[in-house]
């Protein structure tokens, strides 16, 4: 292939600007890749002796754990919602998508203050009953009870995307499964299950992104991993070097789980491409049967989201005029600006990035595509070593320019909102990014063609047709992403400047000082507001034509 | 010859096959000319690759003196004066008729574009339409709308995908004798492709024939053979 007779169709403000966009989200991850073979420091010896066998230990135990529960969590309830009627799954459905409404960390503090000593069930105990129970079973700040809040709150990714496909793609096995006379348990292990594989490991192994990239939970359960390391050997150690090993090695443990993936999925996409697709029959159940699956499913449903849910608001009741304050009203204020920002700024960037890929069809925009979800996999932590390192560096670049102008701060920019914003951008790009890819496919190239055949430029037709045609893609990824933002912790957490603070970050404060009541209100306008935004994008999916 | 194309080759992806290999023809002015061959012969992609909406990775593609595409040329679509009118008819779903018809009207004046949407309108019979959407239009009456938005920036060369696979039997031999009138009074250089041998006596002036099948086979028989007799002639590119 001649490339210089490519060139001309290359040659346009979209190409440099994807360029430009694509190189911006890989340096902060080169630079860790980089110095992970260059930087030297004391302290690593250390701790790749003492600690990192440790922090592996720990992270494989839960990554195993959840996984496994999860996977037999979402299918099972993927399996049942899709094949049998029973009382409320329509309610259960979209129900069990709940759970992703609280985030990991929240659910960790609600947990522990329902079970510690002064928490619901054993005060109940102790008062009414005069019993005193042994502290021991009702810990849940270990490595047992982060698998317990991991399994619950993200095994709802393995559900949807688990569902969707058996709604989709396999009543027509599953029919003549059922025409075998084969029972429901045989159908399940022998049938759901490996022809779902791909969709499965999906879902599962997006669970095991956000598991790595999770602060908070195993921060305040006081379980030492990669993420809780990573800040411990850069702020208290203030060893940034040893932190970008860390990091390095938690971005080797996130490839090798990508690349498993690939390997386990094959070459199969969620999804066979038959032109029609008819839904699975559900068969109804009656009797025991029937309450049996509705009580499993009611018992996820209600530790997953029920429960934790209404002893927060419980909670917010008991502290609302303490905590409703000019002080909170800017918390929100703040969580508004850098959502609102972040995710403005992503969906612009996703639909340069789209608009390029889709138009050449090409190593440079595969890789460019590549790179932009790459983010959603790279853990907060990370993340937030490399953009530091980068916005440091730039710094230094710029003291000479800073000094002429007379200011006093040195580190400008990396400890200005902007850094943080562009950790979003990095680390949520993806979500906005699909979305919107996802809309230029559905309504293809014709269009743009034909407005090209017509005189317009790529750019006059992007404001004239492409846009107008997209715009409820584009809405969708600037809502995921501005949710995303919205509940985002550990990148709020450390690369937020002085004094700034969240709804996230403010919550967790309270919770780490033991004031977990007075998180109640900042949970749970996070929660409300992610489980609308579930609740929307729910109906949307249902009502979209197949 | 007012269009020549010569030695075009491509393929879709890198490796692979060419999906068009050595593809050489040449047309007069005001000429139509129709591409027949089965599905998947490529005669989509000659029209993609006349228009810059692909780039071939060798050959020379010049209309009316001016090279399109060479080694060294690559004349954006936008630029090629080229009209089209696609398989599906790709009309703007936001836009009414007369915005359609509009959107190619660059440099006109307000009262100059009201002008020239009236006269294609008229053209195709469709005055009446102005005001609506396209999906309040049947297939025939949606398709006369996209061969008037495509015949509006009065373009050197008129491309028609397929024009009539979208159409019911009845409808499309009406459409055929109604299309042909109209691409002759306007008198542009059309190519219209089509896998029906009928289509093409009814309207063309010249058929190329496109048979998928080993490359080489087109090399040799690049050049064009001439006939007086119109609808009987037949081009094989074949050895
Ligand atoms: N976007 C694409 N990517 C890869 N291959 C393609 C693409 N478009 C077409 N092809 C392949 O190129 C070949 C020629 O396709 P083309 O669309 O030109 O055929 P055609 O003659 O127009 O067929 P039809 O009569 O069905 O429209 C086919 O084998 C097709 O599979
Ligand atoms: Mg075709």
């Amino acid at each position: 292939m001649k490339f210089y007779r490519k060139l001309p169709g290359y040659m346009n403000m979209w190409t440099v600007l994807s360029m430009v966009i694509v190189l911006l989200i890989l340096m902060p991850n080169l630079t860790i890749l980089i110095s992970f073979f260059t930087q030297t420091t004391d302290n690593w010896e250390h701790i790749k002796e003492h600690i990192l066998p440790l922090l592996l230990k720990n992270t494989s135990i839960i990554i195993v754990v959840t996984g496994v529960l999860t996977i037999l969590i979402g299918t099972s309830l993927a399996w049942l919602i899709s094949a049998y009627d029973f009382p409320l799954k329509g309610f259960f459905k979209w129900g069990l998508i709940l759970p992703l409404a609280i985030p990991p960390y929240i659910a960790a503090y609600t947990y522990n203050g329902i079970l510690n000593y002064t928490g619901i069930i054993q005060t109940t105990l102790r008062n009414d009953y005069g019993i005193r129970v042994d502290q021991k079973y009702f810990d849940i700040m270990n490595i047992p009870g982060s698998i317990f809040i991991f399994t619950l709150f993200l095994f709802p990714y393995v559900y949807t995307i688990t569902r969707a496909f058996l709604a989709n793609q396999s009543s027509s096995l599953i029919e003549n499964a059922r025409l075998l006379g084969r029972n429901a348990f045989e159908i399940f292990f022998r049938v759901v299950l490996p022809i779902s594989r791909g969709a499965i490991i999906g879902g599962a192994s997006l669970v095991l992104l956000e598991v790595l990239n999770d602060y908070g939970v195993v921060k305040y359960f006081g379980v030492p991993t990669f993420s809780t390391a990573i800040f411990q050997t850069w702020f208290s150690m203030g060893d940034l070097n040893a932190a970008i090993k860390l990091s390095a090695t938690l971005m080797f443990i996130v490839f090798a789980i990508l690349i498993f993936e690939k390997v386990l999925r094959g070459r199969k996409k969620y999804s066979y491409t038959t032109a029609k697709v008819k839904p699975l029959t559900p068969i109804k159940l009656t009797g025991w049967k029937a309450w049996t699956v509705f009580f499993y499913s009611l018992l996820i449903f209600s530790l997953g989201f029920l429960i934790p849910f209404i002893q927060l608001l419980d909670w917010m009741f008991l502290t609302f005029e303490k905590i409703a304050s000019p002080v909170f009203t800017q918390l929100i204020m703040n969580s508004l600006l850098v959502a609102f920002t972040g995710a403005f700024m992503i969906v612009i960037f996703a639909v340069i990035i789209a608009n390029f890929t889709r138009m050449h069809k090409s190593w440079l925009s595969k890789s460019a595509s590549r790179i932009t979800i790459l983010g959603y996999s790279i853990p907060g932590a990370v993340i937030a070593v490399g953009i530091s390192s980068v916005f440091i560096d730039i710094d230094n670049l710029l003291f000479t320019f800073y000094e002429s102008f007379g200011m006093e701060a040195s580190l400008f920019l990396s400890t200005s909102l902007f850094m943080l914003i562009s950790a979003y951008v990095i680390r949520f790009l993806a979500v906005g990014y699909n979305s919107i890819e996802s809309g230029f496919d559905k309504v293809g190239n014709k269009f743009t063609e034909a407005s090209r055949m017509l005189g317009m430029g790529m750019t006059k037709t992007f404001f004239k047709v492409d846009v107008r045609l997209i715009k409820g893609a584009i809405f969708s990824g600037f809502i995921l992403a501005f949710i995303d933002i919205l509940k985002e912790l550990p990148l709020t957490l450390i690369l937020r400047p002085f004094n700034f603070d969240t709804l996230s970050t403010k919550a967790f404060q309270y919770a780490s000082d033991e004031q977990i009541h007075e998180a109640s209100l900042a949970s749970i306008i996070i929660i409300v507001i992610s489980g609308i935004a579930i609740y929307l994008f729910h109906q949307v999916l249902e009502k979209e034509p197949k | 010859m007012y269009i020549q194309i010569k030695d075009l080759c491509f393929s879709y992806t890198n490796q692979g096959d060419k999906t068009i290999n050595n593809f050489c023809l040449e047309i007069e002015q005001g000429e139509i000319i129709s591409i027949l061959g089965e599905s998947g012969s490529g005669k989509s992609t000659v029209l993609r690759l006349l228009s810059g909406l692909e780039t071939p990775t060798k050959g020379t593609i010049s209309i009316g003196g001016k090279i399109v595409t060479d080694d060294r040329t690559f004349i954006l679509p936008e630029k090629r004066g080229i009209g089209m009118v696609f398989q599906d008819y790709a009309l703007f779903p936001h836009m009414t008729v007369a915005e359609n018809i509009q959107f190619g009207l660059k440099g006109y004046s307000r009262s100059e574009k009201k002008k020239r949407i009236d006269e294609v309108l008229e053209l195709v019979n469709m005055e009446k339409f102005k005001k609506r959407y396209p999906h309040e239009l049947s297939g025939g009456q949606q398709q006369r709308i996209a061969l008037a938005r495509a015949l509006a920036p009065e373009p050197s060369l008129l491309l028609l995908d397929e024009p009539f696979s979208n159409l019911d039997a009845d409808l499309q031999i009406k459409i055929r004798e109604e299309l042909k009138q109209i691409i002759k009074k306007t008198g542009i250089t059309s190519i219209f492709v089509t896998h029906d041998r009928e289509d093409s006596r009814a309207i063309a002036d010249r058929i190329i024939t496109m048979r998928d099948g080993a490359a080489h086979e087109w090399e040799s028989l690049c050049t064009v053979r001439n006939t007086s007799n119109t609808y009987d002639y037949e081009m094989e590119i074949m050895s």
